[in-house]
This record gives C-alpha cells, sequence and structure tokens, in this order.
C-alpha cells in the first residue's frame, strides 16, 4: 500500500501529488473507474496479487499507482503489469487489521471495485546515468510494472525479510541488468524452517510451513503458491542499505527508492553521503 | 500516517526533478516563499469566510500556486518536466479579469496608500509584499531556464507572479471597500 507522500516529497512545500486540487495542476487524466476482481494469487503468507479488469478509458504509465476505495476506507496501491497488458495487477500486503487490503484478501471473485487515478510521478525518467531501483517488500510493484513495460537496463535491490517475499522474481531475473536480493533474516534459519528454494527445485517443504499453510475446508483463505525460482546465488545478506555501501561503486546513478519510510531515509542519506550528485525519485509505502 | 521522512535532517531535500540539494539553494528559497504567499492566502481566506466567491477565488489561486511550486521544484532540461503542466495564458487572464472587476467599483487613486485598513486588506497587503519577493527570487532562476532552453514556462510563472501582485493590491482596496473601510493616503 502506497500513500500519497511520493515521489515529489518537498516536505518544505506541500505538494502533495495525491489531492485532485494538485493533481489538476499537473499533467494526469485521473477520473473515477469501476471495475472487477478478476483473479487472486497469494505471493506469500502475508502478499497477495489481484488481478482487476482494466475499465474503459483508463490509461496510466508504468510506475503509477490506483486508489481504492471501500466502505469509506482508501488505499493506494502501485500497479504492477504493464500499460500494454489487457488487465491490472496490484501486488498488495495483507496488513493486520486493514480495512482495504482485508476486504481484497477475501473478496469473491467478480466483485465489483470502485478505483480511482491514476496518481503519481514515479516514472521512469531515460537518462545517461545507470538506474538503480531499490524496493523493500510490495514496494517492488512500480518496478514490476516497469520492466514488463520493456524497462531493462537497471539494477535491482529488493530487501525482504524471505525469500518467500521475492515476488516477481523470476521476471526480474530475466529483465534486470542485475537482480539482488536482499534478505534480512539468515540463510540458515530459512534452511531451517524449510524455505530452501534450491534444494527442493521451488516447492516448499518442511513442518513450520505446511503447518502455517493449513486452512480450514471450504474457507476463502489461501493456497499460498510458490514462485517456481531458484534463491539467485547472488542474494545477499543484510539491508540494502549494507549492500549499496558495500558492493555498488562509487558513481553518479539515477536512484528509484520504492518501499518502507525507514528503507528511504536509510538510502537517501546514504546517497548523500557516498553518491553525490545522483538523482533520487522515491515512492513511500506505507 | 506520519509526513516525516526524516530525508532532510542534515540539511538537503529533493526537487521533484531528482536532484539532492541544499536546503539554502536559491530554488528552495524561491519555493518556500511562494509556499508562505499561499499559507497567507489560506489567512485571508480564512478572514474572507463569509464571501463565498472570493474564497474560490483564492482557493483557485492557491491550487495555481502549487502548480508554479513544481516549475520551480524542476530543474530546467529535466526529465521531470514532462510531468510538469504549463501556467496557462488564461490563468493569467483570470487575474487580469479580476483586476479590472475591481477597480471598476473602486473609487481613482492617486496617492500611496498604507498597507491596512480591515484586517482582511492588511492581509492581502503582506500576500502582495511576499508575491513581490517571489517575483524577486524567481528572476535569477530565469537565466538556468534560458541555457536550457526551456525559458517560456518559466517566463511565464514570472508573468502570473507580477499579475498576482497587481491582483493582490487590488483585492486589498476591494476588502476595505466590502467592508465599508476607506484606504488611508500616504501623506508626506
Amino acid at each position: 500500500m502506497c500513500l500519497p507522500v511520493n515521489a515529489i516529497v518537498f516536505m518544505a512545500f506541500q505538494i502533495n501529488p495525491g489531492e485532485p486540487e494538485v493533481i489538476s495542476k499537473l499533467k494526469t487524466n485521473v477520473s473515477t473507474y469501476a471495475a472487477v476482481l478478476l483473479k487472486r494469487q497469494w505471493l506469500s503468507h502475508k502478499s497477495f496479487e489481484i488481478t482487476i479488469s482494466t475499465p474503459s478509458g483508463f490509461e496510466f504509465e508504468p510506475g503509477q499507482r490506483i486508489r481504492l476505495s471501500r466502505s469509506g476506507h482508501e488505499r493506494e496501491y502501485s500497479i504492477a503489469s504493464a500499460p500494454k497488458e489487457s488487465d491490472l495487477n496490484l501486488c498488495i500486503r495483507n496488513v493486520t487489521g486493514g480495512k482495504v487490503s482485508g476486504f481484497l484478501s477475501t473478496a469473491d471473485i467478480g466483485t465489483s471495485l470502485s478505483i480511482h487515478g491514476p496518481y503519481g510521478y514515479f516514472t521512469y525518467k531515460t537518462s545517461p546515468r545507470p538506474a538503480v531501483f531499490v524496493a523493500t517488500g510490495t514496494g517492488i510493484a512500480p518496478f514490476c510494472s516497469m520492466a514488463r513495460s520493456g524497462i531493462t537496463d537497471f539494477t535491482l535491490l529488493h530487501g525482504v525479510r524471505l525469500p518467500e517475499d521475492l515476488y516477481y522474481a523470476t521476471q526480474f531475473q530475466q529483465s534486470a541488468r542485475a537482480y539482488v536480493p536482499c534478505l534480512t533474516e539468515s540463510t540458515t534459519t530459512r534452511t531451517a524452517g524449510g524455505l530452501d528454494f534450491s534444494a527442493t527445485g521451488g516447492k516448499r517443504q518442511g513442518r513450520k510451513v505446511s503447518q502455517s499453510l493449513r486452512v480450514a475446508p471450504g474457507a476463502k483463505h489461501p493456497v499460498w503458491k510458490t514462485q517456481p525460482n531458484k534463491l539467485p546465488a547472488n542474494a545477499f545478506n543484510g539491508k540494502v542499505t549494507e549492500y549499496l555501501k558495500k558492493h555498488l561503486p562509487p558513481a553518479v546513478y539515477d536512484f528509484y527508492l520504492s518501499g518502507r519510510r525507514e528503507m528511504i531515509r536509510d538510502v537517501t542519506l546514504l546517497i548523500d553521503e557516498r553518491f553525490p550528485d545522483s538523482l533520487v525519485y522515491t515512492e513511500m509505502f506505507y | 500516517m506520519t509526513i516525516t521522512t526524516g530525508t532532510g535532517d542534515k540539511g538537503k531535500t529533493s526537487l521533484f526533478s531528482g536532484e539532492r540539494v541544499s536546503k539554502a539553494e536559491a530554488r528552495i528559497d524561491a519555493y518556500g516563499d511562494l509556499d508562505e504567499l499561499n499559507s497567507i492566502l489560506g489567512v485571508l481566506a480564512a478572514h474572507l469566510s463569509a464571501k463565498k466567491e472570493l474564497v474560490a477565488e483564492l482557493q483557485q489561486i492557491q491550487s495555481d500556486l502549487f502548480q508554479a511550486g513544481a516549475w520551480l521544484a524542476t530543474r530546467p532540461g529535466s526529465a521531470a518536466i514532462d510531468s510538469l503542466q504549463e501556467i496557462s495564458a488564461e490563468q493569467i487572464a483570470i487575474l487580469e479579469k479580476a483586476i479590472d472587476r475591481y477597480e471598476k467599483e473602486l473609487p481613482g487613486l492617486n496617492a500611496f496608500i498604507l498597507p491596512g485598513g480591515h484586517v482582511t486588506a492588511a492581509w492581502a497587503h503582506v500576500a502582495r509584499t511576499v508575491c513581490r519577493r517571489c517575483e524577486r527570487k524567481v528572476v535569477p532562476l530565469i537565466d538556468e531556464s534560458i541555457k536550457a532552453k526551456v525559458a517560456v514556462p518559466y517566463q511565464r510563472l514570472l508573468v502570473f507572479l507580477n499579475r498576482l501582485s497587481d491582483y493582490l493590491f487590488v483585492l486589498a482596496r476591494q476588502c476595505n471597500r466590502i467592508h465599508g473601510v476607506s484606504d488611508k493616503p500616504w501623506r508626506a
């Protein structure tokens, strides 16, 4: 889930691109559309992807987001699919007690949805400088849209806790110049917990995992599907900031940061110190 | 949800065009003043809450100032310019029409007037002076846009601010008029 304080973070000059009166003064075509929930696929224990119909007339750029409303609650989600695709994909973290994500996690296929957008300016800018994409968790969604749209010349760091959170890994292994999963839980722990992708050919094993996936017969809740990829050999044990400090050569880059506030703060301050004169575009997720 | 990012704790901020710059940079200074102007218009609108048409007019200008601020927060020549909407000739014309409309209702002026009178007029004068300061801060930025061969939108922004300053002067007088307060002429 992302909220409007994003790439255009002029906190001192409070431009908030999510507000309609501001949006109306920047180039965009925001409107309200009716859509239908077509599919839901669990990406991990905590996150799922929904597929919704693309409303007639709805256009967006890779990296933009939409607002979903439910019973007076609104949340914004980046679009993970490419504009050329027939349907929209949203990558959603199932927040405990979340009104919108909770609803979307169990809503019947065929449910009507109201979407508003598109919002945001976290779009790819052609540049002579190398692009470095940095995401945490479901902050990967805008990069997924960019990659599916044919953007390939980028380095991607995806910071997650567990390998199961490496959504779209196969796709990025194929499209990114370099794709580096950054795992904040140690490999030892992951293997002991039955999450060793390489040993199972992508099928999860282990008592702890199978217990957590048990669901009551007939329940709407989730059949979690393992991604059919192996954990990349270059997976890094540690935070994205640690990887940037240790492995990204000092140079001038275009950084695109998408995810948790703490990551955006830490990486931005690191860029100031280690990669001066680089450009920084941010999309903050909450 | 908090708005705090912490990315500015060491004195830098991010432009819309992605650069990390010192908060003391001229560009930040300029859009900071624009933000100040916008906030003053908010105070003025709050004092005028009973005058719905005036409030709507001021809120439109507040929105226009966000648009102007986005230009100031973008380095000329940046790819991010593609996301910006230029200040239009129509937005400037709206100010000019309002100036004409108010001037027809106001007595002629043949002396300087003291900024003040009704509290709404006093705030309009404050807004005018801050708007003039914005102009002075934007002028040096125009050179950069000329070098980048994208001067037109920035020059139009300057025209908008110049016209807005005039509008705010006339609005101050109009605020006194609708509240039954006479402008005080300056006596040397």
